[in-house]
């Protein structure tokens, strides 16, 4: 996923690239329920839809259809996020609404050293999430 | 068939011949000699007549068993003849026939008469030698099937193979015979004990014992080889694969799961002695080039574990030894530097011998009979040679294995850690200079890898940590004093809960790529089979464990602190002991039995056994830009006798088994070079290429050679092997004659254009290579002679630059080397990316003093590793997935025109290339048939000679390149970089992947030439193909 800009700058002008390597670590992840989705940048949209529009439906008949999904998108994703929810609501003919929910969430970044006497660094870097909550209303 | 028909019945019978039989019998009279073509038994007397005029009867004699052939022909031909029943009448008959004309005499066309007489006594004679060449031909047995297979289908009956009585009464003799040397081929059981008596348990495990002396068990062996293809390798018995079809199903392990891997095998050497001694020696065998070393230093304090290259002391970056994994045991004392420290590394074993020997140098621990200063024992060396006396006394004695039973009846034990190791063999050293002991602890511990975002749960659910005794407890006496004897000590009950704590927290995190990489973690643990679940099922992330608070945050940030790494496990006593207290399976069960609700928790007290463990984090793929944190897990470190105790309870927690095979698809997908195989420059790597080549070529000369592929058609020269060091050779004097060529004064130009003029197409790339390189550096003045150069040195002149590289080879270096200065890396990786594509990643570059790709950075590279390989990953443009031992070659223009035109170009193709050596063999062969033709002819004394020349030809084998090849990476029509040595489709990506290494001459050279936007496209081509494919090439570092 994409991260922010602002802080690599900053934290790119007080260290010395030459005695750290810069790996960022997975972002801090909440146990995945089944109805969870999480947008990322790399899976066409197409199919990260259409795996939306999935859980919704249910099966064949409809059977274990959920009546709420999560859709979570981070960073660069939460443009792509959006889009999801909105199609679905879009193409639902009025029986999906939306609420949607920002947060922001701690990433880490974790500095090697390519010398030996230096210790290990990690930055905490902020990021913006969207937690967007797709749901089943009765049509009137 | 062993008939034997009276010869009346036999005259009588052929007439009656049904016609089926008959073609029957004619296929068995095939193989008689047929020199005499087509002539009746008339034609024969007739030739006895004519040749000998009667008078000789002896020649014809020796003619007639061929007549019987030709006869058989005749009775073919006319079958309605077959219904005479008289031999007279029919061979009259056939003479009426012939008559009418419908029928040619022989070869020779010359016509018959019919004959006056017939002496009776030569035409008996003539049919006695044809009966007795047929009786001849029915007893031999023509084809090498069993009596009862050669019987008709209606003859069969069931079970003929077992019973022979089923058989015709005329065949069970044979039969018989045939039964009995079955029997023969068949292993013989033990004869001295019944089933009932070698499945007792006492026999059971001598047996066990005596199996694993030459190659080592893991504690899990039993449960693996009924799980698995069991290989043999490295001295040890290990489980490649699962025998379920489980490819797929052990990636999503990896990927969502839990992966689990017993990796036992792993050898652990331990050093001992002052903190900067141990430094002092083993500083030597590292360099900061490759990354950070044993001095690292949160390494250093026993916080992480970390990982580095070894290489022969002060050697870099020539004579690699292999790579290792390391921890330091954390200090008590902080910056005590005279307390004694205690460093383990972890390291293959095939890499075992060069390193340990070589750190035994290092440390100056060179001699083992130096270990009798510490350890008293002087009589070492005289028992040794005792007892191997005693063995070959046995050896000699034929009821060896008896004796032993005698011997050991009381103190059968099974074999636990290695059983290959002779007991007075040394396995500790000391060094009398600097104090330092090193031992060999390999197979004094079990090494498990949990692989997955499921291990925390596993480990969290598996795992109990130890009760802590109280006081009261303590006065019956337990077998384990450790414990009872640490719980007395504030402290360490302390530091116990606090590492509880830690441990207890990683049950809320959900992916053990979330935690510092090389985290380590000290823990002692009770009994995992006492809270084994009754049924597998597994283990699911307990949400509420998740809440996400300060606790984890700080966990995530700085990692276990230092004091929480500390555990037992360091100490050796302590683990014998829990090794040896430890509860038998049998008896917890019983204890489980006598329980008096049935199936409720067993509570043992005291008297659990407490496990000092230790967990060590493991970063998975860490390099690179996607999929970060792919493949991460944990080690977990325990005393030898506890693999079976700890294996089981993390099974039934839902993990799944992985062999060889699915660590070389996890060292893949994490695009980590494998070992031994990816490590072409230390010794382990080389002869892992030199087996892998016997084993393919042998794999490939089973098939006969229209159904193989053909490699010198196919132009690849070395289909089993990667020849790193001629592509080193061929591209440092390819390289080189550039290089000479540019500082040596420049000839005129129009030398230049002469040459030019009639250049070889071969030398038109180069050419434009050179513009390319002229427009890239934007150097008005200097691509024009750069042009007139390159073209010199590609041209004729050719071979005398080639003999200065050598000179030059032989005087830097005699080895090619792999790169691993981790700056250069990085500095390739940013110039093989296309950086057109987004400026940021230039001007990231430019701020972090990176130089732009330029000719001369490249020589200054080049004079410092003339002759390197670079470790690359690869990932297919479109279609192909490639295999091991792929070629990586270099596009030309063309091919990058037509990529850019044709959305569905796949790849230039290579021509097929003229096989010289097919017609040579062809030759040989043509020659050995005269010879042997010859030989039969002449008498055997000249047969000898022939024999010479005849086993020197036995070297050519067809659709491989024989001798010495010629220039390996202009053999094609594309230049060859580098060769894959792993690669598959990538289910983690879903395109072909191949991990490889190329030659850092021709990459510069390659990125040179390229334009900027396709920079760092290659071509990748399989030994057995002519379709190229490209591929996009990536440094990580």
């Amino acid at each position: 996923m994409a991260e922010n800009r602002e802080p690599r700058g900053a934290v790119d002008a007080d260290l010395d690239p030459v005695e750290y390597t810069l790996r960022k670590r997975l972002p801090h992840r909440l146990p995945r329920r089944p109805n969870d989705i999480y947008v990322n940048m790399k899976t066409d949209f197409k199919a990260q839809l259409a795996r939306c529009q999935k859980l919704l439906d249910g099966g064949t008949r409809g059977q274990n259809a959920c009546t709420e999904i999560y859709i979570h998108g981070l960073g660069l994703a939460i443009n792509r996020a959006i889009n999801i929810a909105l199609q679905l609501q879009a193409g639902s003919f009025g029986s999906l609404q939306v609420a949607a929910n920002t947060s922001t969430v701690e990433l880490v970044d974790e500095l090697e050293p390519e010398t030996d006497t230096r210790e290990p660094l990690t930055r905490i870097r902020n990021n913006s999430a969207i937690h967007i909550r797709v749901f089943r209303v009765t049509p009137k | 068939m062993g008939v034997s028909f009276p010869c009346t019945k036999f005259i009588s019978s052929i007439p009656e011949m049904s016609n089926a039989k008959e073609r029957k019998h004619a296929k068995k009279m095939r193989n008689q000699p047929t020199n005499v073509t087509l002539s009746s038994g008339f034609a024969s007397e007739r030739g006895v007549k004519l040749h000998n005029g009667g008078g000789k009867p002896f020649q014809a004699q020796q003619q007639e068993p061929h007549s019987g052939t030709s006869q058989q022909r005749q009775t073919r031909m006319v079958p309605h003849l077959l219904h005479e029943p008289d031999m007279n009448e029919q061979s009259s008959s056939k003479i009426m026939f012939k008559k009418k004309g419908g029928w040619k005499a022989g070869s020779d066309g010359t016509t018959q008469e019919i004959p006056k007489y017939i002496t009776a006594s030569t035409f008996a004679q003539a049919r006695a030698a044809e009966i007795s060449a047929m009786l001849k031909a029915v007893t031999q047995k023509s084809s090498n099937s069993l009596v009862f297979q050669t019987l008709p289908r209606h003859m069969r009956r069931r079970a003929m193979s077992h019973n022979v009585k089923r058989l015709p009464r005329r065949l069970q003799e044979m039969a018989q015979k045939e039964a009995e040397k079955a029997v023969h081929q068949k292993k013989e059981h033990s004869k001295n004990k019944c089933h009932k008596a070698r499945r007792c348990h006492i026999n059971r495990i001598q047996e066990f014992n005596r199996r694993q002396k030459k190659n080592i068990w893991l504690e899990t062996h039993i449960w693996h080889a009924k799980r698995f293809h069991m290989v043999k390798k490295w001295g040890y018995c290990l489980g490649e694969r699962p025998t379920v079809k489980s490819h797929r199903a052990c990636y999503r392990a990896m990927t969502n799961l839990c992966l689990l891997q017993d990796l036992s095998y792993y050898c652990c050497l331990e050093l001992k002695g002052k903190e900067e001694e141990i430094l002092k020696a083993v500083s030597q065998m590292c360099n900061l080039d490759t990354g950070l070393t044993f001095a690292a230093i949160h390494c250093l304090s026993g916080k992480r574990q970390g990982s580095l290259m070894l290489y022969r002391a002060n050697k870099y970056p020539r004579e690699m030894l292999g790579p290792v994994t390391f921890i330091w045991k954390s200090e008590r004392t902080p910056g005590n530097t005279s307390e004694s420290r205690q460093l383990w590394i972890w390291l293959h074993p095939t890499l075992k011998q060069d390193i340990l020997e070589e750190i035994k140098t290092a440390c100056h621990c060179m001699e083992p009979v130096k270990s009798n200063i510490c350890t008293p024992n002087p009589l070492l060396i005289p028992s040794q040679e005792e007892s191997q006396s005693e063995l070959a006394d046995e050896k000699i004695g034929k009821k060896r294995k008896r004796k032993d039973d005698g011997d050991n009846a009381r103190s059968i034990k099974k074999v636990i850690g290695d059983g290959t190791r002779d007991s007075c063999q040394p396995y500790s050293w000391i060094s009398p200079t600097t104090g330092i002991v090193i031992s060999d602890l390999t197979m004094e511990m079990n090494r498990f890898r949990l692989i997955g975002p499921l291990s925390h749960c596993i480990l969290t659910e598996a795992l109990k940590v130890a009760s802590v005794h109280t006081g009261e407890e303590d006065t019956e006496e337990t077998p384990h004093r450790w414990w009872s004897d640490m719980c007395k000590n504030p402290d360490s009950v302390s530091l116990h809960h606090r590492q509880e704590a830690v441990f207890e927290l990683l049950g809320g995190i959900t992916s053990p790529a979330e935690i510092p990489a090389g985290t380590i973690l000290g823990l002692t643990v009770g009994d995992p089979r006492i809270n084994l679940p009754p049924k597998r099922s597994r283990a699911l992330s307990n949400p509420e464990k998740c809440q996400d608070n300060e606790k984890v945050r700080q966990l995530l940030l700085e990692g276990v602190p230092v004091e929480c790494t500390h555990s037992f496990i360091w100490n050796q006593d302590i683990c014998k002991s829990v090794t040896e207290n430890k509860i038998s399976d049998q008896d917890l069960n019983r204890m489980r039995s006598e329980l008096l609700v049935p199936g409720s928790q067993l509570v043992l007290g005291p008297h659990e056994s407490k496990i000092p463990i230790l967990l060590i984090q493991q970063p998975g793929k860490v390099t690179g830009e996607e999929r970060l944190g792919w493949g991460s897990g944990w080690d977990v470190l325990l005393p030898k006798g506890w693999g079976m105790a700890f294996w089981i309870p993390f099974i039934y927690r839902g993990a799944r088994v992985g062999g060889l095979k699915e660590a070389v698809v996890h060292s893949q997908y994490k695009r980590s070079p494998n070992i031994p195989g990816d490590f072409p420059d230390c010794p382990a790597g080389a002869l892992f290429a030199e087996e892998q080549a016997k084993n393919l070529l042998e794999k490939y000369k089973r098939r006969p050679p229209a159904k193989r592929p053909n490699y010198v058609k196919l132009g690849t020269l070395a289909p089993f092997c990667c020849p790193w060091e001629q592509l080193t050779q061929d591209w440092e004097s390819r390289g080189q004659a550039q290089d000479v060529s540019l500082v040596a004064s420049s000839p005129s130009g129009e030398e230049g254009d002469l040459k030019r003029h009639w250049m070889p197409p071969a030398t038109e790339k180069s050419h434009q290579s050179s513009d390319e390189v002229g427009t890239s550096v934007n150097d008005p003045g200097e691509p024009e002679v750069m042009d007139t150069e390159r073209q010199d040195q590609a041209g004729a002149e050719m071979v005398m630059d080639q003999g200065a590289g050598e000179n030059h080879v032989a005087a830097t270096s005699s080895q090619f080397c792999v790169l691993r200065s981790r700056k250069l890396l990085k500095q390739l990786s940013a110039w093989c990316g296309p950086s057109v594509e987004n400026s940021r990643v230039v001007r990231r570059a430019a701020s972090r003093g990176q130089q732009e790709l330029t000719t001369e950075a490249r020589l200054s590279i080049l004079d410092r590793f003339p002759r390197a390989l670079v470790w690359v990953s690869l990932s297919l443009l479109r279609k192909g997935s490639p295999e091991p031992l792929t070629m990586i070659c270099v596009p030309t223009e063309e091919d990058f025109l037509q990529l850019s035109q044709d959305h569905h170009y796949c790849g230039p193709q290579e021509a097929r290339h003229s096989d010289p050596f097919k017609s040579m063999i062809l030759k040989q062969k043509e020659k050995k048939k005269m010879k042997r033709r010859q030989n039969r002819g002449l008498a055997a004394s000249t047969g000898v000679a022939v024999g010479c020349p005849a086993a020197g030809q036995g070297a050519l084998t067809r659709g491989l390149w024989s001798g010495p090849f010629p220039g390996v990476i202009s053999h094609c029509s594309r230049v060859l970089l580098g060769f894959v040595t792993q690669g598959d489709f990538s289910m983690a990506v879903g395109c072909g992947e191949a991990l490889g290494f190329v030659s850092l001459t021709g990459l510069l050279d390659m990125l040179l030439s390229q334009p900027e936007a396709g920079r760092g496209l290659v071509l990748l081509r399989p030994a057995a193909s002519l379709q190229y494919r490209f591929a996009r090439i990536a440094i990580e570092v």
